[in-house]
């Protein structure tokens, strides 16, 4: 699940980025509005955390710049002034959902899944297909009543599959969910977290799609 | 007693309406005496007139019985007698002889049968047994008879006195009613007085719009127009604390965020080396706000702007001390901080104030100033000031931002030091307490910024 922040602030910045990476998150982190420019022209993000008082381009420029090319990805806008005007003025911009600073970490990450579960039409946390039970909040996946340990990546692709249904994944995207700006990517990595989970979840779950990538068909 | 414009202007009116009062009464006194006494002469005369052309006989009855002249007073009693000395008339007529046809036997008493006054038709004063009397001689030429009459004077003055009372008795009654209407002007004309201070008294404490008051008189106005003027300049200033406290409020919820968020994290984390890395940064959060905190402490102590003792001040030794205490800071950046002395200059200053002063000059260069770059503090002389600028090679401040440089909170976009917004405010603050001049340049090799401050010098040579 890949987020872009975009945060002036080292310190608020980096507290973010080690918290959302926590709760399974792939953080990009941009400490000014053109690189976050940049960023968004270049890869697919899930969600975007947004500081509105922002060097180079501000944070309302990007927002408008977003929505205008028709991008609707999530934002979460982060602010530290709490006057309604604002508040209104960020919202109309385009912007999905406001936290005021100083605020909680817990309730950051909680509104960011809340954020990614609506823009993906569901009202839970938890992802079922068939037997399987994934649930994003504890990270936990469960077979019947049976729990299957996985590791975080082999969770992060399991969860990127599952919440594009009949969507062929390919390995690219896959590998973007997975991996930060600073992480070195792995070659093989994306199949040897397939063949993983294959082994553990059953192989016919995961389907190759030929020359594009991989499906977990919707269940009908 | 208090002072009161009322009680003021009574007095000034009470005290004006009786001086000329007074004056008016003394005048009247002694047009009225005037008058008295030429009506007394004509009266003399006359009776003197009478008496020379007196039947011999007559005369002899007269002299034994007495006469008053004057007669009773048609009131009565208007006349009051203050003296029991006798109202008589005495008179003295001799013929042509000199022998005498009748007088008043008194004469011989008051030493005075031979006539004292020697003037003929004419009145004179004169002292006889101690008293004063009016005498008139008439000399009458067809009979060749000299008539002498006396009168004692007291009794002419008692007539003047009832007139001069009679004049200064309505004056007396019209006092206490002149006294009331005056303070009823008065208090007609401090009517828009009440009028304003009761318009001051009932507002709020929050209510500064100006007084409106179109009807004020006009030596009223300026009044309303002083407190007017003071109501407006306590309402910006008002506005611009509120939004100083807004905006001090805002700047620390920043860090008051970081320090959340990397508690949070280090709560959450089971990883000990991200556990230590949080709280390094949650005392880091903490330091910037204690950072911010003094600032802020600082710039409201210079807006009570009490007055610091001040000394004569050598700048290159409080710039030597401060570009030591930030070496550390500019090593970490790679940063070389040069002191250029060109003169020793000498300004009045507070040591504390300056120091800060040059602290936040020498750290906005090498926090702001380019890795690996130079900053220059430099202590010049020019022929009427000191002195002292700091410069940097680093990317500079656009122009149209430079004037906003010391607004409070303002800070450049996209510089990424972890700035209050408040150092060049509290620069500009100090330099106007001491009276000197903040200008930005251009700084090193066309790049960076300069600041310069010119101080007054402190020992300028005298003009010639």
């Amino acid at each position: 699940m890949r987020v872009l922040l975009v945060e002036d602030d080292d310190l608020i910045g980096s507290g973010v980025e080690a918290g959302l990476h926590q709760a399974g998150f792939t953080v990009d982190w941009a400490q000014d509005g053109r690189k976050a420019n940049l960023a968004l022209t270049t890869t697919t993000y899930e969600l975007i955390v947004l500081d509105l008082g922002l060097p180079k381009m501000g944070g309302r420029e990007l927002l408008k710049w977003l929505r205008d090319r028709e991008k609707d990805t999530p934002v979460l806008v982060l602010t530290a002034s709490d006057t309604v005007a604002d508040r209104v003025g960020g919202l109309e911009a385009g912007a999905d959902d406001y936290l005021c600073k100083p605020f909680d970490l817990a309730e950051l990450i909680a509104r960011c899944r809340a954020l990614l579960r609506r823009a993906q039409g569901r009202s839970v946390e938890v992802i079922r297909h068939g037997s399987l039970t994934v649930d994003r909040e504890t990270q936990s996946v469960m077979r019947d009543d049976e729990r299957i340990p996985l590791t975080a990546r082999e969770l992060t692709v399991l969860i990127q599959l599952l919440t594009h249904q009949g969507i062929p994944q390919s390995r690219s995207r896959l590998e973007e969910s997975l991996y930060g700006w600073q992480e070195e990517i792995e070659s093989n990595a994306v199949e040897v977290h397939i063949s993983n989970l294959r082994k553990k979840l059953g192989t016919n779950l995961i389907r190759t799609v030929r020359g594009i990538g991989y499906v977990v068909e919707k269940t009908s | 007693m208090k002072a009161t414009i009322r009680l003021r202007l009574m007095l000034l009116v009470l005290a004006s309406i009786a001086f000329v009062w007074s004056v008016t009464l003394v005048s009247s006194y002694f047009q009225a005496t005037h008058e008295v006494e030429e009506w007394e002469d004509i009266r003399l005369s006359q009776i003197a007139r009478t008496l020379v052309l007196a039947d011999e006989n007559d005369l002899a009855v007269l002299s034994k019985a007495h006469f008053n002249a004057r007669g009773k007073d048609e009131d009565g009693d208007s006349f009051e007698d203050e003296d029991d000395s006798p109202r008589d008339l005495l008179f003295q007529v001799r013929d042509a002889n000199g022998r005498v046809l009748g007088s008043s036997p008194e004469l011989v008493l008051l030493n005075a049968w031979n006539d004292p006054s020697n003037v003929e038709n004419s009145t004179r004063m004169l002292m006889l047994g101690g008293r004063p009397w009016h005498t008139y001689t008439l000399h009458d030429g067809a009979t060749g008879r000299t008539a002498h009459v006396l009168e004692l004077a007291n009794g002419r003055s008692d007539l003047a006195a009832g007139v001069a009372r009679r004049i200064s008795a309505p004056m007396v009654f019209a006092l206490p009613i002149l006294a009331l209407l005056v303070w009823l002007s008065i208090s007609q004309s401090l009517a828009p007085l009440k009028v304003l201070s009761k318009a001051i008294r009932t507002r709020d404490v929050g209510e500064l719009e100006p007084i409106d008051m179109v009807s004020a008189p006009v030596e009223v106005r300026p009044l309303v127009d002083a407190i007017n003027h003071l109501l407006i300049q306590l309402r910006r200033s008002i506005k611009r604390e509120r939004a100083f406290t807004s905006d001090a409020a805002h700047e620390l919820k920043t860090p008051l965020a970081a320090i959340k968020v990397q508690a949070q994290v280090a709560l959450s984390t089971r990883d000990v080396a991200q556990q230590r890395l949080a709280m390094q940064r949650v005392v880091e959060g903490v330091d910037r706000s204690a950072h911010l905190a003094d600032q802020l402490l600082l710039l409201a102590r210079l807006d009570e702007s009490d007055p610091l003792s001040t000394s004569i001040i050598e700048l290159t030794s409080v710039a030597l001390d401060t570009v030591v205490s930030n070496e550390k800071d500019a090593l970490r950046k790679g940063i070389r901080v040069m002191l250029v002395e060109d003169a020793i200059v000498k300004v009045i200053a507070e040591p504390t104030l300056m120091r800060i002063l040059l602290d936040n000059l020498i750290d906005n260069a090498i926090k702001y100033g380019d890795r690996g770059g130079r900053v220059e503090v430099i202590v010049r002389r020019s022929a009427t000031a000191g002195l002292l600028m700091v410069r940097d090679d680093g990317p500079g401040v656009m122009a149209e931002d430079q004037t906003r440089l010391t607004d409070r909170f303002f800070r450049v976009t996209g510089n990424r030091a972890n700035g209050s917004g408040l150092g060049l405010s509290i620069v500009a603050r100090i330099v106007e307490y001491f009276g000197a001049q903040l200008i930005f340049r251009t700084g090193i090799g066309g790049r960076g910024l300069a600041v310069e401050i010119s101080f007054p010098l402190a020992d300028a040579p005298t003009e010639s």
